[in-house]
């Protein structure tokens, strides 16, 4: 835990870490108040396995913030990847293990294309993704209206079963954030993000391949969305065109509540994985208090007005 | 520099490619009407014509006010969440007599104008990206209207709100008589009037702006409160054409008025681009999903073409930034 | 002779319709520090380019230590040991100095993942060696504008670098910086590296380089070593003429002095930068404020302008206090202010000629609340022909011009509403000899015509050979001041690397 600090208060990112910390904190305390289910390991499993997609598309869209971008294709390409993997095992049930990595692959390749196209016609990602989502969902659509499809139990099992009485899906999304964590940190590679986030002039005159990186990162966040898909489409059990679109507006604000601000260059993984939690939790215990769904909402555009009100001291704004 | 200098001036003069970014979009309508003519002699049939315009009116109106809010470096995503809380608002005074509708309209520019303060607030003075704050409004607006409506569909609405999508005044159709009013008073305010002048120069510069005496944050609030009162008098006519107030009238008119602004040439780094440039971009949109329809594609396809229409125009204005 | 660490033959560049080098050789031998002039657009900045390997040449043939090379990128460039630093800093501001300086060498530790605390050790050891005191760990944008330069060129001996190239280092330092940097370059020097040196500075050009090479439109003028030239010959290499007169004649003394001044500052203290500042300038006068960089002056004329704020003292403006302080009302008043960072904070690039030049008196072509173009085009097209800005029509952008007529915009706009008291911040930054004479003529003329004028300048012979009166400040505060044939670069930059306090109050006020 020191050593976490430690590299915290070298990363300078301490203070502001604090705050979304002690918020989760009086969230957590204020849940045991309003409820004796809310601190259960009951409760804390449902909230693990309600997480792990909004978790995996949050994380994905780290990097593509990161590195000063956006990615708003996510839901769609979620939406179309469940739609794949569920009609494909409906017809072949035994092949899991051809449509899971090419379900990776289709999300990485989505991912890369949309860098590519930003890139090379240098057009801002903005622009890119929504075009590319509107591409996605028409194609997706073409192919299948309705929800359907069928996949095989045992991503049922995966995504509801525990190990060890803990969810497997817990597992998965603390194991996707820590190797990210790893990665950007202590990788030259994922170095590298933060160099052409921070400044890509300075990132190319420094020998920085900036078109590449911008590539891998928009293909790491369709990586990412690809993984979400398939846990939507364990629980679920059917492809769902729609299904995804509310992800591409809800994997941006765990992002700006961690402290990654939208101009590139700071941030991280650890404060992303905070700010799903504060979300997650937030949300779980607002159905606690029986707080209608549709407030929940309010409650979201007012968690991010004030997250960029704890980050606006940055230079460069939220 | 004069090297660089040098080309820029003779690509700025009359060269073919300066003629043609200046002119590509009408080139390109002029094409889209061809193929449209060609393929199906339908298209241009003044019934199809003026369907299609209908049709346009509202986003037309929404495109206008983007447009402010695209000019002050930001964009706003708000709109269409705006525009179906108006039409909830609308809904809101049980009325079934038309007398009502004027004060439906006040109460709509009021409603739509404290929206745009606070998006132009959070963006002007508290220093919040332009996307996360119209974001933020859009979620909250979402959630009061549907924790109003508890979900339902609402149909209590004076009978005269449909004229607004069917009547003529002189002939013309109602909405196109007001997108057109909404466009010349748009058209004035940005190109002739000096408050205009300080939108570019805004848009442009906002540090040399002040310090040329102009107020870039009383500006930018401005573009805000416009876009938003824009997009809630398009919510209400968009409204009278939907006759039945779902908590989801507009749904996608956030992205698709930012896709026919950019299509028109409006830039998202500021400062560049024109109303007539913007409705050109409105007209570009609107022609091509009615050219899915008539030439028999599935209704999926206007997604597909339309997603590859704002890759290709945006890469065709070469927008870097945002 | 020594075996050049680098020479470039007959190196050619071509652009439709341009060539920004045509047929130019260089070479630089290790240990010597090689000075490349020009005006703007002579091409010196292409040939660092083709130098560090971010351009291609079109022709020609580049020999690195006695091998012909081609370099594909930067990258190549770099590992092979020539190490460019950019007028721009290529730096991170979000990140650690550390991570900087090691920025493409990131040192490994366990498991072949990086280790943050080698990082620091390596970028401590570098900074040492380069005798430099900056903690490794601070964050870039923490650390004042001389102290990012230091980590650029910490960047550089990083790997081993065989081959310097400095961009106009000194653009944006003065005074102290520069002799630190200065005593960097022959630290290096000594050590065998070759150095290309690039400013605008002459007087710099005598104090650091061994050798001078001069381009002109994109070819070789001639090249000597620097004891061979004076500063004339230089000149005139430059700009292909005989410059004879650089700044025009001063006006004559105290023909005013009855007048009240037009500006009067006592006691100003603004921000962190400003503590305690007074001076006043007169009608018809030209004064000069001086001082190193991060001494203050800017902050004083962004509080004059009401940029900044007054947290104590007070400014007239003929005899009364501004109220509501603010760029609007100051424009108002009669006061323009032609800043120092012409494309920050100046200009509207992407708008027109005409439009720049009304943006802050729109109200001079308005009916009512709209626009009147027609007339907005006939005096701006006055404007252009006054001030001989050279451009195709008053519609043009701004941004396709070149920076002395965009400077010469900016004096149109700000003479034409700034009837009171004209501002200037390094009024000639960036702008080639040739213009330079021509912004100098205008000043003066400004000058002759009843404008105060309080011009700020980093280039001491500008500040002398312009100003009728020197304010010279330091840390915050006025520390001395000099007029007339007092006004020498020795003179100024004795009060300016004064200690505060020293000079006191008393002793200005006699001077004056």
């Amino acid at each position: 835990m020191s050593a976490i600090v430690a590299t915290m208060r070298r990363n300078r990112l301490l203070p502001n870490y604090m705050v979304v910390l002690l918020l989760l904190a009086i969230i957590i305390v204020a849940g045991t108040l309003i409820s004796d289910r809310f601190l259960t390991v009951r409760n804390f499993s449902f909230l693990f396995q309600q997480m792990v997609v909004l978790g995996l598309v949050s994380l994905g869209q780290t990097f593509t913030i990161l590195i000063g971008g956006i990615d708003l294709s996510i839901g769609a390409l979620a939406g179309a990847i469940t739609v794949f993997v569920a009609s494909f095992l409906d017809w072949r049930p035994d092949l899991i293990w051809v449509a899971v990595p090419v379900a990776m692959m289709l999300g990485a390749g989505i991912g890369a294309i949309n860098g590519t196209l930003s890139v090379f016609l240098r057009v801002h990602p903005l622009i890119v993704t929504l075009g590319m989502s509107s591409v996605i969902f028409g194609l997706t659509l073409m192919y299948r209206k309705q929800p359907g499809g069928s996949v095989p139990i045992v991503f049922e099992d995966i995504a509801y079963n525990n190990f060890m009485g803990i969810p497997i899906t817990a597992y998965a999304l603390v194991a996707a954030f820590a190797i990210a964590g790893v990665w950007l940190q202590r990788t030259g590679t994922g170095r590298m993000l933060y160099f052409v986030g921070g400044d890509e002039e300075a990132a190319r005159l420094n020998g920085v391949p900036v078109r590449r990186v911008k590539i891998l990162a928009y293909a790491l966040a369709g990586f990412c969305t690809s993984l979400a898909a398939l846990f939507l489409v364990a629980k679920t059990g059917v492809g769902d065109p729609r299904i995804g679109l509310p992800l591409t507006l809800q994997s941006i604000t765990p992002v700006i509540v961690g402290g990654t601000i939208l101009a590139g260059g700071r941030g991280g993984v650890f404060g992303t994985f905070l700010g799903v939690l504060l979300v997650s939790i937030l949300n779980n215990l607002l159905n606690f208090a029986g707080v209608s769904s549709y407030w929940q909402w309010v409650v979201q555009g007012l968690i991010i007005i004030i997250a960029v009100g704890i980050y606006r001291s940055d230079r460069r704004g939220g | 520099m004069t090297e660089v200098d040098n080309a820029a001036i003779r690509r700025e003069g009359m060269s073919m490619a300066g003629m043609f970014e200046k002119y590509g979009l009408i080139v390109f309508l002029a094409l889209l009407l061809i193929i449209a003519a060609v393929t199906s002699p339908a298209f241009l049939g003044p019934q199809n014509l003026v369907n299609v315009l209908t049709i346009a009116a509202p986003l037309g109106m929404v495109v206008i006010g983007q447009t402010f809010a695209i000019l002050v470096r930001g964009l706003d995503l708000s709109v269409a969440s705006l525009m179906a809380t108006v039409a909830v608002l609308a809904t809101a005074f049980k009325a079934t007599d038309d007398s009502v509708i004027p004060l439906i309209f006040v109460a709509a520019i009021i409603l739509s104008a404290m929206v745009g303060l606070l998006n132009g607030w959070l963006i002007a003075k508290r220093g919040v990206s332009p996307f996360l704050a119209t974001l933020a409004t859009m979620i909250i607006l979402q959630g009061a209207r549907f924790a109003y409506t508890g979900g339902a569909p609402i149909s209590t609405l004076p009978p005269g709100m449909a004229w607004l999508a069917s009547g003529r005044v002189f002939g013309i159709p109602v909405n196109l008589l007001a997108l057109g009013i909404l466009a010349v008073f748009a058209g004035v305010l940005l190109h002739r009037s000096r408050i205009g002048r300080q939108i570019y120069m805004v848009g442009t510069n906002p540090r040399a702006a002040f310090l040329n005496g102009t107020s870039p944050e009383r500006i930018t609030i401005l573009c805000y409160v416009l876009s938003s009162v824009c997009a809630g008098i398009g919510g209400l006519f968009l409204l009278g054409y939907v006759g039945t107030v779902s908590n989801w009238v507009g749904q996608g008119y956030e992205l698709d008025s930012i896709v026919a602004a950019v299509m028109g040439g409006v830039a998202l780094s500021g400062g560049r681009g024109t109303i007539v440039g913007a409705l050109l971009g409105v007209v570009v949109l609107v022609v091509i999903s009615n050219l899915v329809l008539l030439l028999g594609f599935p209704i999926e396809m206007q997604e597909v073409i339309k997603g590859v229409i704002i890759i290709g125009a945006a890469a065709f204005y070469r927008q870097r930034l945002m | 002779m020594v075996e050049p660490v680098l020479e470039l033959t007959l190196i050619e560049k071509i652009y439709p319709g341009v060539k920004p080098l045509d047929r130019v050789s260089f070479d630089v031998v290790p240990g010597e520090v090689h000075a490349l002039l020009g005006e703007n657009g002579a091409g010196k900045s292409t040939l660092t380019n083709v130098i560090g390997g971010a351009i291609r040449p079109n022709g020609g043939t580049i020999k690195y230590q006695g091998r012909e090379v081609e370099w594909r990128n930067p990258r190549e460039a770099r590992d092979a040991g020539i190490h460019v630093i950019h007028q721009e800093l290529a730096l991170f501001p979000e990140l650690t100095v550390a991570e900087n300086i090691l920025v493409d060498h990131q040192p490994r530790g366990r498991l072949g993942l990086l280790s943050a605390r080698e990082r620091t050790r390596q970028a401590k050891t570098i900074l040492k060696s380069l005798g430099i005191s900056i903690d490794p760990s601070a964050r870039i944008d923490e650390l004042a504008l001389a102290d990012q330069q230091m980590v650029e060129i910490a960047k550089a001996l990083v790997g081993e670098v065989k081959l310097l190239i400095l961009d106009e280092p000194t653009a944006v330092i003065s005074g102290k910086e520069v002799d630190l940097l200065f005593d960097r370059m022959r630290h290096l020097r000594s050590q065998g590296i070759g150095i290309v040196y690039i400013s605008h500075r002459l007087e710099e050009i005598f104090d650091i380089a061994d050798r001078v090479t001069v381009l002109k439109d994109g070819k070789l003028v001639g090249s000597a070593p620097v004891e061979e030239l004076t500063r004339s010959r230089m000149i005139n290499m430059m700009v292909g003429r005989e410059i004879t007169q650089i700044f025009p004649a001063k006006a004559s003394a105290n023909t005013e002095a009855a007048e009240g001044p037009v500006l009067r500052v006592r006691n100003l203290a603004s921000g962190k930068r400003v503590r305690d500042v007074s001076l006043d300038v007169r009608a018809g006068e030209i004064v000069g404020l001086a001082g190193m960089v991060g001494s203050g002056r800017t902050e004083v004329a962004d509080a004059i302008f009401g940029i900044a704020p007054i947290d104590h003292g007070s400014i007239e403006l003929d005899g009364s206090r501004i109220a509501g302080h603010r760029p609007s009302v100051s424009i108002g008043r009669g006061i323009g202010y032609l800043t120092e960072d012409r494309k920050g904070s100046g200009l509207f690039l992407d708008m027109s000629v005409a439009a720049n030049i009304f943006a802050p008196a729109l109200s001079d072509v308005s009916k009512g609340m709209l626009v009147d173009n027609g007339r907005e085009r006939e005096m701006a097209e006055g404007q252009v022909k006054a001030f001989s800005v050279a451009t195709p029509t008053v519609s043009t952008r701004v941004g396709a011009l070149s920076g002395g007529n965009q400077q010469k915009i900016l004096f149109s706009r700000w003479t034409r509403i700034a009837d009171r008291l004209l501002i200037l911040d390094e009024p000639t930054r960036g702008v080639d000899v040739g213009a330079k004479v021509e912004i100098y003529r205008i000043i003066r003329e400004l000058a002759e015509r009843g404008l105060a004028i309080l011009m700020i300048s980093s280039e001491l012979p500008e500040v002398v050979g312009m100003s009728d009166r020197v304010v010279v400040m330091a840390h915050g505060e006025v520390t001395g001041e000099v007029a007339g044939d007092e006004i020498t670069e020795d003179s100024i930059m004795h009060f300016a690397v004064a200690a505060p306090n020293r000079a006191s109050d008393a002793e200005r006020e006699a001077a004056a």
